[in-house]
Parts: C-alpha cells; sequence; structure tokens
C-alpha cells in the first residue's frame, strides 16, 4: 500500500535476543508511524487461569461447537428434507426456514466467537498512527511535472505540425468507430408507438381467443379484450389490451362523449384503451358504482361517464377509445384502430 | 541422492521467506497491518454494505448457474403445480424453477433480494452518517463521489434484478421504465426502442438486463468498491471528536489482530441475519404474482424501497403536461427524470458547494458532532423528511387500505406534506441541535446530576452535582488545531446558556466556565462517570460516548492501572 | 321523452327480462342434473315458510332503510327488488348488512344474522322479483381446475383484490376487500352479482365453471403456506422494505454496538 513509511532513522537492533516479541511489534508499528498507546494483557499468561478467564474460553468454544453443529445440520437439512413442493402446509414448506435457521445459526456462532475472542482474551490495545496529510512535497511535485512535460518535448509534436494535423485527424475517427457499433442498438420507432392491434374489421377477443357477444357481458360488467389477430393476446401486443365495458342503462343515460368520438360507442357498450395514459400500467380498477377507472400504479383515476376523462392523479389526458360496432354474425369488432396514440405520452406524440 | 527431509512446522516460514525473496512484501504488508482503525460503532455502517456485496455476490453466482434470461414462450411444467401447463417466459419458468425445482434455490434467491436490500439500506445510512458528521469535507470529496455513484450504480443494479424474473410486479415495473424512458424530451421514443430493441416489452430486454445485472454493473461497483477502499487507505479514516483526537492522528485498533477479529466476525454476523432473513421472511414471491401478461397489474404495485421515493414522487406530482407547437413534455418526466437528476446533483456536489458557502477549504480529519453542526444537521433531517414522505407516498395505497383511509386523501396529504414537512424538520432539529450544545454546556459547568438532594442548613434542597475529573482539561491542547480553524466558533455564537447556568457566552461562542465546551462527547450518566471518578464500565456502557477514555493524552504519563482495569 | 314513455319502456323493458329469466330458468331446470332438480324441489317446499320467516326479519332489521316491500328509501337504502338471494346472502353472511354506519363503503364485520335467517331473509327478496341466485352444490372446482382459476383471477380480480387476494384502494375511501375470510359461498354471490363497486361477472362472461376454478384458485392460494417462511401479508416492497430497516438494520446496529462497545 501506499502509506509513507517513517525512515528508519533508528537505533533499536532487531536482532537483539534480549527484546521481546512485543518489543518488535511496537518497533514495527513506530516505524510504520503508529504509537501503540496503551497495550494491557486482559489475563496474564504466567498466572493459573482465572475463573473467568476460563469461563469465556467456555463461552467462546461453545459458539465454535454450535456453528458446527449447525453447519452439519445444514448439510443433513438440504440433503435429506423432503423439500419437494406440495400444495397446503406440509413438512416441504419447512425446507427453507430451517435451511435458513441452521445457516444463520453456523455464521452467527462464527461471527460471536471472533468478537467475543477479541474482546475478552484478546490484549487491549489503544494505537495512535501519525497522518502526513496533504500535497506531496514541492520537490516531487516539480520533478514529475518535469517528467510529464518533457514527454511532450520527446515527441516533438511541437515543431512537426504536420503530424499533429496527421493525428487530430486520423485518430478522431478511431473515437467514433469504437461508439459506432452501439448504433446497432438504434431502432426506428417509426409509428409503433401511435398504432396497436385492432383495425377495421378486427374482433374483440377474450383471453382466450374467443370473440364476444353483447349479451356475454350483463350491465355493470368489464371485460379485458384483445386484437382477435395471430398473437394477439400476448405481450407482443401490450399496447393492445383494452376494457370492453357495459354500462347500465341509468349510466349509460349521463354519459358525455368526448368530441369528434359520438359514434365509437356500441349500444352501453364502451371500449377503452387499458393502458394508462401515464406510465403504462393498466388502468383496470373499474368501480361501477360510482363509474371510475383507477389505475393503481399511481391512482390516476378516469371518469367512465366523460370519456375516461382524468379527474385525479397525475394523468393528463383521457384514455383513448375504440370504435367498435357488430359484425355480420353478432361479434364485436373495431371498426379502426385507436385515432390517438395510446398509453404513456412522449415528445413527438402528435 | 538423499531427499531433505520435511519438517512440517517449518512450512509457514519457509514459505514466508520463499515469498519474500520474491516480492519484498514484508515491510509493505506490515505497515498496512498496523493501519490503525476507530472503533466507533458509526464506522462499521459501511461495513455492512460491503459484506452485503460479498453475499450478493456469492449468492449471485450460485442463481446464474439456473436462472436463463430468454423472453422465449415455453410451457410450465415444474412443480408448482398451480401453474402447470401456461404459457410463460423461459426466464419466468427459471425463476420458478430456482424456487421449487433447485434443492435451496428458494433460499439463495431470497437471501440474494434480502442482500440487495440490505446493501441499499446500509448505503443510505452509511451515507447519512459521513454526511452528518461532515466526513465529506477535504480532503475526502472524491470519496463522497465515489460513494454517490455507487448509490445510483446499485438503485439501477436493484431495478434490472428487479425485473429479470419476468413476474407480473417485473413486468409492471419495466413498463414504467420504458414510460419514463419515452418521456425524455426529443429522444425519449429513440432511446426507449434502441434498449428495449423495439416497442415496448419485445424479446431482449431481459437478456440485455441480464448481461448488465450480472456483467456490466457489478464489474462497475466491484472497481468503485475498490477504488473506495483504497482511497480510504490512502487517505486514512476520519475520527470522531474525542480525547487525543487530533487532526494529526488517528486513534483506535490496529488491523491486525484487533480490528481483523471484529470485522470478521462482523461479516459472518451480516451474512447470519441475511442468512435469518432469507428462511424466515419470504420476500418477492413471485409464484403468486404470476407471469407478466401486458393486461394484467395488480392492486398494491411498488417498487423496492430505493426505488420507492421515485414511485412517490410520481403519484404525487399534479397532471401537468407540457403540450406546444405539436410537442409533448409528459408529466411523469419530472418527477422520475428532472426530480433524481437534482437530486443526485446536489448530493454529489454538496461536498463543493459547503466548502464554497461557509468558505472553508481547511483539510479535516475530525469529525463534527451533528450537533455542533446545527444547520447541517437540520438541512439532512429536512432532506431525509423529504425523502420519507416521497417513500411513504409510494405506498399511499398500501396505507389507505390497511389503515382505512381515503386514497385521495393520502396523495393529497402527500403532496401538502411534501411542502410544509421539511422546512418544519429542519426547524425542529436545529433547535434540538442547540438544546443538546446547552446540555453539555450545563454538565460542563455543574457536573453531572447525581440524584442525590441535600438540605442545606437554610432548608434549601439542592440536587448534589458530581464534577467532571479535571483530566478531562488535557484535551484543550490537542484541540487547538481544530479550532484553529476558526470555522466552529461561529456555530456556536447564536447559543445563549439561560439564567440557571452560571456563565455566559463569549463572542466566541465558548463559555466562560470551568470546563470549555470544545464540541466532544461530555459524560451524561453517573455510570459513565462512577461517584470516585472511576467508571463500572461493560456490555453497551462505555465509559465515554466516543469509546477513548481509555487513553492517556498522548503527551502524558502512562495512566494509573487501577483506572484501566477492566471486568 | 314524456315521463310516461320513459316508464313505459322500462316496463317493456322488466317484461322482456321476466321472459328471459323464466326461459333460462326453464332451460336449467331442463338442463340440470337430477339431483339439483330433486334438491330445488325440497327447497321448494320448504320456501314458503322460509319467505314468511323472512318477511318477519325484514320487517324487524332492513325495513328501516328498504323501504316497504323492498321498494328501497331515498337517500337511506336502495330498492331490493330484483336483487336476488345472492346478493342478500352476500351482504348480510358477510356482516355488511345491517350497516352499522353510513361510510364510503360497507364494511365486513361479524355476522348479525344466523345461516338460517340469512336463508331466510333471501327467500324473502327472492321471492319479490327474483334475481340471482347461488346454485347448489359445491362452489369450489377441483384440483384440475386451479390454473384456469388462477389465469382468470389474474386477469379479472388482481386489479382491484391483489395478486394476493389481499385486497386494494379504490378512489375516495372506498376499497377492494381482502378475500382472507370468503367463504366460497360468498366469493361465488359476490362475482355473480357485482356488490358495491365491484362489477357484476355474467355467467356468459365467466362461466359458472369458471367461477368455480377461480374459487379453487384462491382458496387454495389461502390454504397455502408460504415455502419461504413467513408472508409478511403477501403485501410486497412495502413490508419488505420495512423488514429490512427494523429487523436487518435494527439487528446490525445493536451487533455494531456490541462490537465497538468496551468489553
Amino acid at each position: 500500500m501506499s502509506e509513507e513509511a517513517v525512515p528508519p532513522q533508528s537505533q533499536l537492533d532487531v536482532h537483539d535476543p534480549s527484546l521481546t516479541t512485543f518489543d518488535l511489534v511496537a518497533e514495527g508499528a513506530r516505524r510504520d508511524g503508529v504509537e501503540i498507546a496503551h497495550y494491557r494483557l486482559r489475563f496474564d499468561p504466567e498466572q493459573p487461569k482465572t475463573r473467568a478467564e476460563k469461563r469465556i474460553e467456555r463461552t467462546i468454544a461453545l459458539c465454535f461447537l454450535i456453528t458446527g453443529a449447525a453447519a452439519l445440520a445444514f448439510v443433513g437439512i438440504f440433503g435429506f428434507w423432503d423439500w419437494s413442493y406440495k400444495s397446503g402446509a406440509g413438512a416441504d414448506k419447512w425446507f427453507t426456514p430451517l435451511l435458513g435457521s441452521a445457516m444463520g445459526v453456523a455464521l452467527l456462532g462464527i461471527g460471536m466467537g471472533l468478537v467475543i475472542w477479541n474482546k475478552k482474551l484478546m490484549p487491549e490495545e489503544v494505537a495512535v498512527q501519525e497522518r502526513h496529510d496533504g500535497a506531496s512535497s514541492d520537490e516531487d511535485r516539480t520533478l514529475t511535472a518535469a517528467s510529464l512535460m518533457n514527454v511532450v518535448n520527446d515527441t516533438g509534436i511541437r515543431r512537426r505540425p504536420l503530424l499533429k494535423g496527421a493525428v487530430a485527424f486520423g485518430l478522431a475517427p478511431v473515437g467514433l468507430m469504437a461508439v459506432a457499433p452501439l448504433g446497432a442498438m438504434i431502432e426506428d420507432p417509426k409509428d409503433d408507438l401511435l398504432t396497436t392491434g385492432f383495425r377495421k374489421g378486427v374482433r374483440l377477443v377474450r383471453m382466450d381467443g374467443s370473440p364476444l357477444r353483447p349479451d356475454d357481458i350483463s350491465a355493470g360488467g368489464v371485460e379485458t379484450v384483445f386484437p382477435g389477430i395471430p398473437g394477439g393476446t400476448t405481450n407482443k401486443h401490450a399496447d393492445s389490451p383494452t376494457l370492453l365495458l357495459h354500462l347500465r342503462e341509468t349510466d349509460a343515460e349521463k354519459v358525455i362523449v368526448r368530441k369528434d368520438q359520438e359514434g365509437f360507442h356500441h349500444g352501453n357498450f364502451y371500449a377503452y384503451s387499458k393502458i394508462c395514459t401515464h406510465a403504462g400500467c393498466p388502468a383496470s380498477l373499474y368501480e361501477q358504482q360510482t363509474q371510475r377507472l383507477l389505475c393503481p400504479c399511481h391512482q390516476s383515476q378516469f371518469d367512465v361517464l366523460r370519456g375516461c376523462k382524468p379527474i385525479f392523479g397525475p394523468a393528463t389526458r383521457a384514455l383513448p377509445q375504440l370504435p367498435i360496432t357488430l359484425d355480420d354474425e353478432g361479434f364485436f369488432i373495431a371498426t379502426s384502430d385507436y385515432h390517438e396514440a395510446i398509453g404513456p405520452a412522449f415528445w413527438e406524440r402528435p | 541422492m538423499k531427499l531433505p527431509k520435511i519438517k512440517p512446522a517449518e512450512l509457514p516460514a519457509k514459505g514466508a521467506v520463499w515469498a519474500d525473496d520474491r516480492l519484498a512484501a514484508a515491510g509493505p504488508l506490515r505497515r498496512l497491518m498496523n493501519k490503525v482503525f476507530p472503533d466507533h460503532w458509526s464506522f462499521l455502517l459501511g461495513e455492512i454494505a460491503l459484506y452485503s456485496f460479498v453475499v450478493l455476490l456469492l449468492t449471485g453466482t450460485f442463481l446464474t448457474l439456473f436462472f436463463d434470461p430468454s423472453m422465449t414462450e415455453v410451457t410450465y411444467n415444474g412443480s408448482y403445480t398451480p401453474l402447470h401447463g401456461i404459457k410463460v417466459s423461459q426466464a419466468y419458468a427459471s425463476s420458478l424453477n430456482l424456487s421449487f425445482d433447485v434443492r435451496g434455490g428458494l433460499i439463495m434467491r431470497q437471501i440474494h433480494h434480502w442482500a440487495a436490500l440490505l446493501f441499499m439500506a446500509s448505503i443510505l445510512v452509511h451515507m447519512f452518517r459521513v454526511f452528518f458528521t461532515g466526513a465529506f469535507r477535504r480532503p475526502r470529496e472524491l470519496n463522497w463521489l465515489i460513494g454517490i455513484s455507487l448509490l445510483i450504480l446499485g438503485m439501477v443494479e436493484g431495478f434490472a434484478g428487479y425485473s429479470l424474473p419476468d413476474d407480473a410486479l417485473s413486468g409492471t415495473g419495466l413498463r414504467i421504465a420504458s414510460a419514463i424512458m419515452l418521456s425524455i424530451p426529443l429522444i425519449g421514443s429513440w432511446v426507449t426502442f434502441a434498449i428495449f430493441g423495439g416497442e415496448f416489452p419485445g424479446d431482449v430486454i431481459l437478456p440485455r438486463l441480464y448481461i448488465a445485472h450480472v456483467l456490466i454493473i457489478p464489474g462497475l461497483l466491484v472497481a468503485l468498491i475498490s477504488a473506495h477502499m483504497a482511497l480510504l487507505v490512502k487517505q486514512k479514516h476520519t475520527q470522531l471528536p474525542g480525547r487525543g483526537h487530533t487532526e494529526k492522528n488517528v486513534v483506535g485498533h490496529r488491523m491486525v489482530p484487533g480490528f481483523a477479529a471484529k470485522a470478521g466476525g462482523f461479516f459472518m454476523i451480516v451474512f447470519a441475519v441475511l442468512a435469518l432473513l432469507g428462511g424466515w421472511f419470504q420476500i418477492n414471491p413471485i409464484w403468486l404474482f404470476g407471469p407478466y401478461e401486458a393486461g394484467v397489474v395488480s392492486a398494491g404495485s411498488q417498487p423496492d424501497f430505493y426505488i420507492g421515493w421515485l414511485d412517490g414522487s410520481t403519484r404525487l406530482w399534479p397532471a401537468w403536461e407540457i403540450h406546444a407547437f405539436g410537442y409533448t413534455v409528459p408529466a411523469v418526466f419530472w418527477p422520475t427524470v428532472v426530480l433524481p437528476g437534482v437530486v443526485f446533483t446536489i448530493a454529489a456536489l454538496w461536498p463543493f458547494l459547503e466548502a464554497r458557502f461557509r468558505k472553508d477549504h481547511a483539510h479535516h480529519n475530525v469529525l463534527q458532532r451533528p450537533r455542533d453542526v446545527p444547520w447541517r444537521t437540520a438541512l439532512g433531517v429536512m432532506a431525509i423528511t423529504f425523502l420519507m414522505v416521497l417513500i411513504i407516498s409510494g405506498g399511499n395505497d398500501v396505507i389507505a387500505e390497511k389503515f382505512d383511509i381515503s386514497l385521495n386523501a393520502m396523495t393529497w396529504a402527500g403532496r401538502i406534506g411534501l411542502i410544509l414537512l421539511p422546512p418544519l424538520a429542519y426547524f425542529i432539529t436545529h433547535r434540538m441541535c442547540l438544546g443538546l450544545q446547552q446540555h453539555d454546556r450545563q454538565i460542563l459547568a455543574h457536573g453531572v446530576e447525581t440524584g442525590m438532594i441535600r438540605r442545606l442548613p437554610h432548608g434549601e434542597f439542592i440536587e448534589v452535582h458530581q464534577p467532571l475529573p479535571s483530566g478531562r482539561s488535557h484535551m484543550t491542547d490537542q484541540l487547538e488545531s481544530r479550532n484553529g480553524h476558526g470555522d466552529h466558533a461561529g456555530e456556536n455564537a447564536d447559543v445563549h446558556v439561560d439564567g440557571h447556568v452560571d456563565g455566559h457566552a463569549d463572542g466566541h461562542g465558548h463559555v466562560d466556565v470551568e470546563e470549555e465546551y470544545q464540541q466532544i462527547p461530555v459524560p451524561k450518566k453517573m455510570n459513565k462517570l462512577g461517584v470516585g471518578g472511576q467508571s463500572p464500565p461493560g456490555f453497551f456502557r462505555t465509559i465515554e460516548d466516543d469509546g477513548h477514555a481509555a487513553l492517556p493524552p498522548a503527551t502524558s504519563e502512562p495512566r494509573d492501572p487501577a483506572r484501566s482495569t477492566t471486568e | 321523452m314524456s315521463i310516461s314513455g320513459k316508464l313505459r319502456q322500462r316496463c317493456r323493458r322488466f317484461t322482456v327480462l321476466v321472459i328471459a329469466l323464466v326461459a333460462l330458468g326453464g332451460l336449467y331446470t331442463a338442463l340440470a342434473p337430477s339431483s339439483a332438480a330433486e334438491d330445488s324441489a325440497a327447497d321448494a317446499a320448504k320456501s314458503s315458510t322460509a319467505v314468511a320467516e323472512g318477511k318477519q326479519l325484514f320487517e324487524q332489521g332492513c325495513i328501516s332503510c328498504h323501504g316497504f316491500g323492498l321498494q328501497g328509501i331515498a337517500d337511506r337504502g336502495p330498492s331490493l327488488v330484483g336483487v336476488g338471494a345472492s346478493s342478500v346472502e352476500f351482504q348480510v353472511s358477510t356482516g355488511r348488512m345491517p350497516l352499522a354506519r353510513q361510510e364510503a363503503q360497507a364494511q365486513r364485520k361479524p355476522p348479525k344474522y344466523s345461516d338460517a335467517q340469512v336463508a331466510a331473509l333471501a327467500a324473502y327478496v327472492q321471492s319479490l322479483g327474483g334475481g340471482p341466485q347461488i346454485p347448489p352444490g359445491n362452489l369450489r372446482g377441483g384440483k384440475d381446475d386451479i390454473v384456469l382459476g388462477g389465469e382468470l383471477f389474474r386477469l379479472n380480480c388482481a386489479s382491484c383484490h391483489g395478486l394476493t387476494a389481499i385486497g386494494g384502494a379504490l378512489s375516495s375511501g372506498k376499497f377492494a376487500p381482502s378475500l382472507k375470510d370468503a367463504t366460497d359461498r360468498q366469493i361465488f354471490a359476490a362475482m355473480q352479482t357485482g356488490p358495491q363497486s365491484m362489477p357484476a361477472f355474467g355467467d356468459n362472461q365467466i362461466s359458472q365453471q369458471q367461477k368455480k376454478a377461480i374459487i379453487a384458485y384462491v382458496q387454495s392460494m389461502k390454504a397455502d403456506k408460504d415455502p419461504g417462511g413467513f408472508g409478511i401479508g403477501r403485501t410486497g416492497p412495502i413490508p419488505e422494505g420495512l423488514v429490512v430497516f427494523l429487523v436487518g438494520i435494527g439487528a446490525l446496529l445493536v451487533a455494531t454496538l456490541w462490537i465497538a462497545g468496551k468489553s
């Protein structure tokens, strides 16, 4: 390590046979700038062991023996306990707690044994180390600076302008070359953020892919629907989950549709994007009495009766509405994709 | 030819000689072994973070043997029957296998997750210790910057790990992360598409997060932790003010054997606590959450606590979206990008800001007690209060549900609290610091209350005070250098000692009493002093707060052995 | 549209509903297994006495809010015509009704009526205007249904009740309750009738078989002991954060004091 050694201007002959080990330790420390200011044996090794000393020894021994037992217990539990999952409250549910207990006790035994050993048996000590902080010496600075400056002189770059230019123009592109491969990550967003899996004529389907008729959802009910296209219910179309709400007659009478969205609903059925316009969580906590949709991530609340406009929380925009109608077989279909970008906002959002 | 006989007892010595012949390591090794560590408890907080990190590396390595971050869809067929046969990602399936089909996998996962939480928690606690005692001041600004980098990297690393199992919670978190990236003006959508390889979720984000989680970020963490500790060795430890502690020394234990035994023991204790947490407290039960599906969300969706404050700020931020000239700056941008940017910038620049505004450019190796720098302590508590309001707001739905409070009321309480509580915390903390200073001054003037009541001849009752041992005044000369900077005295100038203290505050903030106020701990209780000036020490009962009563003033003769007797 | 026109329209709609219900009921009796048919025949014999008993209970405990003949009283309680036995059983057996006080949402509490009384009340309400009924027999799907139940639960129920069915907050003091104490019949009735804030899930949307699967999932999840030690409420990161500070940091602070303290 980069500690500054105190120059050994001394004095002490380290080979002097009359010196004790501690004398050598103290001398070593002194040469490293450390004064052992206070050093006291807790128990005199020359005297017979006191009862207190024996008690401490036993305690430490017990710690280590407990560790041994617990470590063996860990191995035993790990190897032989019936741990395969069974529903209910069987023995397998104790596997992890028992392993944790055994491991914890084993490690705690070592830890406590070491600490007690240190605190109770090892000599009491207070050491004082000198510090020499601050900058390097003025001489060091001057000499090192000269060495560094001389690098420039040795290359002679100052009087070789051609090389100066060549280095600048020749090597700078190497930096670009180093960064360029990251360009492989760049993808053009195109209109991916503006479109979902829905288009004209695409059916609204349930999680299992089955299409829905109006009588599949009772009044006051809600169903999560997906575009009926290949992979439409998977995460490949994470922007497409939509809430299909069937309002009660009494609620439907109160609906104020948003401008330009007059024909989007079918009877009392309204389809709104499930993806919150704030941070993209599914805003799907539907309160059918108050006709609110709540997003559980940041508590934005949307008023279903007013085109899902935000009425509380950090969301700024209404949930986009999907225009729907019925096809010839009486199943719900979209009459087009959403007319606005679904989900969280971004810079270019029109 | 006759082979030399091998004597096992001589092998270590011979080995050492062999190595030293080649490395000449005896000197540097001894200097390292002789490094002195202060032994105040608060210096162990950073070690918790270090040891948690070691546990993270150990358990994390185990997990990589079984985890597969692929997002390919597979049919789950493992032991956990309630999810049998459903389509999940390979990442989720292998996380389930880790929990139910790998022997001991669940406890490894749980220890790993607890260690991650403990790593972040102990970084925070350690950082507050460094802040409140002024340990970040010159010459340690660089280490403070490294620490801030470790905190930020730890957050990113933790978030990546939280996202890997691809369960419903982690998918929700990733979706919010993508919304945050999208919100960056000008480049948001391009950044998001670059990172996710297309529109959210795509099929590359988990493999990419995985390589970040197990290689890139841990590599950076290891490098920065090494630099953090190399600087610590180079610059040596700070120390709290106390008997014999000066700007020119470090008082404590040598690394070997005293400190090493304690540190080794403490590592085992940290690991033990993590093993017990991992065994007894279930964490992140992904099998209950199910796989991530874009249409699925859960009430009470939260990130881990170290991200929680940003979730809270996002919940509290009003619906302010800027939409001008055909471009949008979403509401999410301010609380999730700008706020942490500002917080971390202020935190990183703090040592420089403080030096500039306090005009304190001196070297500092002796720390300050929080009460002696009331304005900084109060600012720190103000910042903690700010973060606490945000963290609580990050769980406001759970609190609303458990304690039957309106969710909307919780949101408003958070918004108002975020503005009102931090200044209030500043004011209260400032008063408390001054009060504590004054209490110390009273003891210096009067001594320690003994609880003994005596009746004076004219009938008045008084409590007997035990005066402080006069030896304490030895501290004066050793602290000269510290007070010589002149930047502390001003702190105390506004303290007024009230009527029943026989003294007055002079222009330098010193109380004109028997014992001078020196910004170091004073004994508060009889058991720290003893009736006869002799302490009965024991578990948790240190002779003095600073833990260095045994230290004879460096200039004086060895102490009376009777006074350092311990049992 | 005039008021009478509106009324006429409602009457027409009501007639259509009644016809549809009768048709459905007929279909059900025709298709239901014979044992169920026997059950319902036996029930019919009992029902007249139950209705009378229920009427008596209603007029003692419920009439002050829900009015004479279930008509409801403005600002006190809604009409109960057509809510069905299922709804009554859910509200009364969970102790939500009778209401303790007017607040954002009725709370679960110990029920005030015995099971027999609940059945009588339900029979009385059912006798005036019909409505959804809990089907007889076992309402919990078998082991093979748990997986399907889990998928349906996560998509339809978890958003409000949470993935671990511990409940969650809704807007302005309302909440989705924890399913900790919910019985099979109560969960079934809740899905069928959509009490309070909860949307109804009709049999066309989630079939009876699927409802039983959801019940099977919820009950097996509740009964399944946590394999990783204490579940700390299965509440996710919030208690986890508390534990790491209170238990983890707490224990280690004690350890630091002990290690650094003088011996």
